[in-house]
């Protein structure tokens, strides 16, 4: 070791240090990147989130066809859905509609195949519960009759307002078309 | 020093400890686990321990259709999720002869690279970390979530992002999207700097860094290193280069090698310095896909029952921890046959035992970091 | 102290009491006094003072929800810490494992007795003050040796031994450092360090000559060695050793360790201070001379503020720094800081035969450089704000 290295070593251990308190002291006058979430924050952070955000699952059962795209597409089996016949108004109706959040990883294969985009993603992501069971969301807690899409467009102001925004949801987030519907914008 | 010689000279008796390092363990980057023999503080064996993360990822492929098995994918390597599914997908389409689209491309590229970031600023800020830096271990991760935000705008998950499906890009990137990606590209790349010049220009990092475990170019070649640990050994491979794919040749970019400016050819601080370069590499990819992004669709169509003929292919990508390669077998079904997944991690993990003989338990930790190694992508 | 309680006997305040007994009771008084008013919350303070400095240096927020701006973090953490169960391993050696934490804080605690606070505020003003402080705050290191073989544990054992290897070795840049200002002070005494000092820079040890300038720094990187500070944490390397000689260690005992350890930030700064800063000396202004309350009020404040600035640039460091291995830290204390210092301590003693005009051409000249290097320290803060485009925040809360 030579006392030219010997030197060196001695001036870039103190040239280097001194760069790097610079740089840590010039971070005292810079904005820190914590968002205080839950409560010091401006707005309810779910309003926040991109509109395709991967939320918990809902499900608007007054829209749904019962067609099983989703119970099939599902790769984890977390939606279990129960269609039976209705003895007196000779229907089929939903006897149950089980999401298992506990088991769902979110990836939105099913909201994608939805035709009426009655199942999606919400900006949602507060679940906690004291219990797995807890974590098992009821669509269909009384029976319910399944959804025809009729021709011509719904008439039923009250359903209408819910296929538009089942609609919107299906053009907004899951685009297939790509590039053409931004094209248009 | 001979330490039998000095066992005579003195008439002591000494015998080795060994030291179980993790499972838990802070800093084997999740759950590693070596079996260390050490004499005091210098390590004659460490015997590498895996399998604490294993998720049977290749088995669950048998049973989930092959749209299905994407997100799976994601799992295999969480901070690099973008790749498992690129590489996956692309064997698929293989298989079937799918066309993928031009813009679909793009998107990937723009994701895959934007993904690299991601993984790479954990890596490099981890590393930071285990030699006692903490502030640029925080300082990466900040640059890491906004990462994460331009993928939840652009696919609506942070880490296992679903995003590349077979055919394309399961969600087109929006023109807004596109801006605020290169707003962070014009900010990241000075905070790059500033990262340099707080951790890889001290001089206590390079001492802790330089010639600590080195790879020699065929023990590179012999152990199978892939990635970042084979381009820091003074070799100039890259799938994206040699084996082209994706709209990687029409990229203009540079590969990154090991020069042993600092220590040897091949040392911790090489794999080190390709990884930082790769993120100013990783950033003028991007910029370019953004300039050059096609119009049109970002899928084509793809069967909802997807079945490829029978068949099988290799196919294998760049990942941030180097070769991923997915060995996909169809037998014309619903289901996949047989998937196998190759990772750059399973094999940087056997170069350790070899590579630990005689280093300092400080180094272990040091060489676990350069490495990279990712316990999910080790297990699977 | 002792002067204080003799007048106090001579004003008939303890009669039918020995001398000995009042003398004992009054150190004790004394010892509680600076241990509960000014240790205790001064340890527990750093201790989230540091967290917020360091989080605002990572771009965090850090602790603020306890009390004002997080302020009553510490007594938070304390109760957390006492309630916790304490838990001795099996194989664990338990006395030693027991009285491991109370040797280390006694072995900070002890330096208490020779800091001044203030021009008469001290516990006693030994004639060996210095001496006595480099001899006390070694107690630690047995301490956590004790603690990392009586853990049983081999990551505990590792700390230990690197803890004492690391603590014995940096004795000898400490000491030589200080002894440079034992020669220009010409005593032991900490208060005689200080009244050889003069209130202005220029009339600081530290400037005193460039050999002590050097001396200072070779000081502070030995004094944060020998308190286990980053870059020199090796004993508790959390990425390499778990927790080092407190991996064993819960509740109140692993408490212990870390109220020494942001304790002696504090004996660190203040004998930085006292050797080199000019101490507790105030400018002699006229408001001071007609009252000593306000006088004492002054030293204390400017002595607390001198001696917290190093607890500050300690913590800074850890926030930039990373570790040093093992061997490297031997070879930097072997091969660099103790030549180094000796050749501090020769050229400092050179320096006292040059004349009193010299002297004070040095000192100025010294003053000037000090001030030079801040001016461009403060410039390249700027060009690092200039180069990130940061969004700018002064407040220190958020």
């Amino acid at each position: 070791m030579g006392v030219a290295s010997y030197i060196k070593d001695i001036t870039d251990t103190v040239k280097s240090v001194f760069e790097g308190m610079s740089i840590t002291f010039s971070h005292l006058v810079r904005r820190p990147m914590t968002i205080q979430y839950p409560d010091k924050i401006p707005v309810p952070i779910q309003e926040t989130l991109p509109l395709r955000y991967r939320g918990i699952l809902e499900v608007d059962l007054d829209i749904c066809t019962g067609c099983l795209a989703c119970e099939r597409v599902c790769p984890i089996t977390c939606i279990t859905i129960g269609i039976d016949m209705n003895k007196e108004t000779k229907q089929r109706d939903f006897s149950h509609f089980d999401i298992d959040i506990c088991k769902c990883m979110y990836c939105g294969l099913c909201s994608e195949v939805c035709p009426t985009g009655s199942i999606r993603h919400s900006q949602e992501f507060e679940g906690a519960s004291y219990n797995p069971a807890g974590l098992v969301r009821h669509f269909a807690p009384q029976p319910a009759s399944l959804y025809k899409p009729k021709k011509g467009g719904e008439t039923d102001p009250k359903l209408a307002v819910k296929v538009d925004i089942g609609q919107k949801y299906l053009d907004e987030f899951a685009t297939p078309d790509g590039g053409a519907a931004a094209e248009e914008k | 020093m001979n330490e039998t010689a000095q066992d005579q000279d003195t008439g002591f008796h000494t015998e080795d400890m060994t030291i179980s390092v993790g499972p838990q363990h802070p800093s084997t980057h999740g759950v590693l686990r070596f079996v260390v023999k050490t004499d005091g503080e210098v390590i004659s064996e460490a015997i590498p321990d895996v399998g604490y993360l294993h998720r049977s990822i290749e088995k669950i492929g048998e049973k989930v259709t092959w749209h299905g098995y994407v997100p799976y994918t994601d799992r295999a390597d969480y901070l690099a999720a973008m790749f498992a599914n690129q590489v996956f997908c692309m064997a698929a389409e293989k298989l079937a002869g799918t066309p993928v689209t031009r813009r679909g491309e793009f998107c990937r590229v723009i994701a895959c690279e934007l993904n690299r970031l991601a993984s790479h600023l954990i890596s490099v800020g981890t590393f930071g970390q285990d030699i006692g830096a903490m502030t640029p271990f925080v300082h990466a991760l900040r640059e890491r979530e906004t990462i994460n935000n331009l993928m939840e705008e652009i696919c609506g998950a942070r880490l296992t992002y679903n995003y590349i499906r077979i055919g394309g890009v399961g969600y087109d990137i929006l023109p807004e999207t596109c801006t605020r990606i290169s707003e962070f590209l014009d900010h990241f790349e000075p905070i790059v700097d500033e990262f340099n010049r707080l951790l890889t220009g001290n001089k206590i990092f390079i001492e802790r860094l330089a010639g600590i475990a080195v790879v020699s170019k065929e023990d590179a070649l012999q152990y199978n290193l892939v990635g970042p640990n084979l381009r820091g050994a003074g070799i100039k491979w890259d799938i994206r280069r040699d084996i082209p794919y994706s709209v990687y040749p029409e990229l203009e970019f540079e590969i990154p090698v090991g020069t042993g400016h600092i220590g040897a050819l091949g040392d911790s601080f090489d794999r080190y310095w390709v990884r930082i370069r790769e993120l100013q590499e990783s950033c003028k990819i991007v910029r370019q896909c953004l300039k050059m992004l096609p119009k049109g669709p970002a899928i084509s169509k793809v069967a909802r029952k997807f079945k490829p003929a029978a068949g099988e292919c290799y196919v294998r990508v760049e990942a941030p921890r180097g070769d991923m390669g997915f060995y996909v077998i169809s037998d014309g079904s619903e289901y996949p046959y047989r998937v196998r997944i190759r990772t750059g991690s399973y094999t940087a993990m056997s170069i350790i035992d070899k590579l630990s003989k005689g280093i300092m338990l400080a180094d272990l930790i040091v060489l676990i970091g350069s490495l990279d190694v990712d316990a999910p992508e080790i297990d699977r | 102290m002792q002067a204080y309680l003799d007048q106090l006997i001579q004003g008939g305040a303890f009669a039918g009491m020995p001398r000995e007994v009042v003398y004992a009771i009054g150190m004790l008084l004394a010892a509680f006094i600076v241990l509960s008013a000014f240790v205790a919350p001064l340890a527990g303070v750093t201790s989230w003072l540091e967290r917020r400095v360091w989080a605002r240096m990572q771009s965090r927020v850090g602790p603020n929800r306890v009390g004002p701006q997080g302020i009553l973090q510490w007594l938070a953490d304390g109760i957390k810490n006492l309630l916790k169960e304490d838990i001795i391993p099996t194989a664990a050696d338990k006395k030693l494992f027991s009285l491991a934490p109370y040797i280390v804080f006694m072995g900070f605690l002890c330096a208490f007795v020779v800091i001044p606070f203030g021009g008469h505020l001290i516990v006693a003003d030994l004639n060996i003050g210095i001496l006595y402080i480099l001899a006390v705050t070694s107690l630690v290191v047995v301490g956590i040796l004790m603690a990392g073989w009586a853990s049983n544990n081999k990551w505990s054992l590792l700390g230990g031994m690197r803890s004492a290897a690391q603590i014995i070795s940096y004795e000898i840049p400490a000491g030589v450092s200080v002894l440079m200002i034992v020669f220009l002070a010409g005593t032991l005494s900490m208060q005689g360090i200080i009244k050889g000092q003069g209130w202005a820079p220029w009339d600081w040890y530290l400037f005193h000559n460039p050999f002590t300038f050097a001396g200072f720094f070779l000081y502070f990187t030995a004094a944060l060695a020998e308190g286990n500070r980053t870059p020199f944490d090796i004993p508790e390397a959390e990425s390499e050793l778990v927790a080092g000689y407190v991996t064993e260690y819960s509740g109140m005992r692993f408490l212990f360790f870390f109220f020494a350890e942001w304790g002696n930030l504090y004996v660190i700064g203040a004998v930085a201070t006292t050797l080199f800063l000019g101490g507790w000396q105030v400018p002699p202004l006229a408001i001071f001379e007609n009252s000593p309350m306000l006088l004492a009020v002054a030293q204390f404040v400017t002595f607390f503020l001198k001696a917290y600035l190093w607890v500050f640039v300690a913590m800074w460091i850890r926030a930039t720094l990373p570790r040093v291995r093992v061997d490297q830290l031997m070879s930097l204390c072997w091969k660099y800081m103790v030549p180094l210092s000796f050749i501090c301590l020769l050229g400092t003693v050179a320096f006292m035969f040059v004349p009193a005009d010299g002297q004070r051409i040095t000192s100025a000249a010294m003053f000037g450089l000090g001030v030079a290097i801040t001016i461009i320290f403060f410039l390249r803060v700027g060009f690092q704000i200039r180069q990130a485009k940061p969004e700018l925040y002064f407040k220190p809360h958020i």
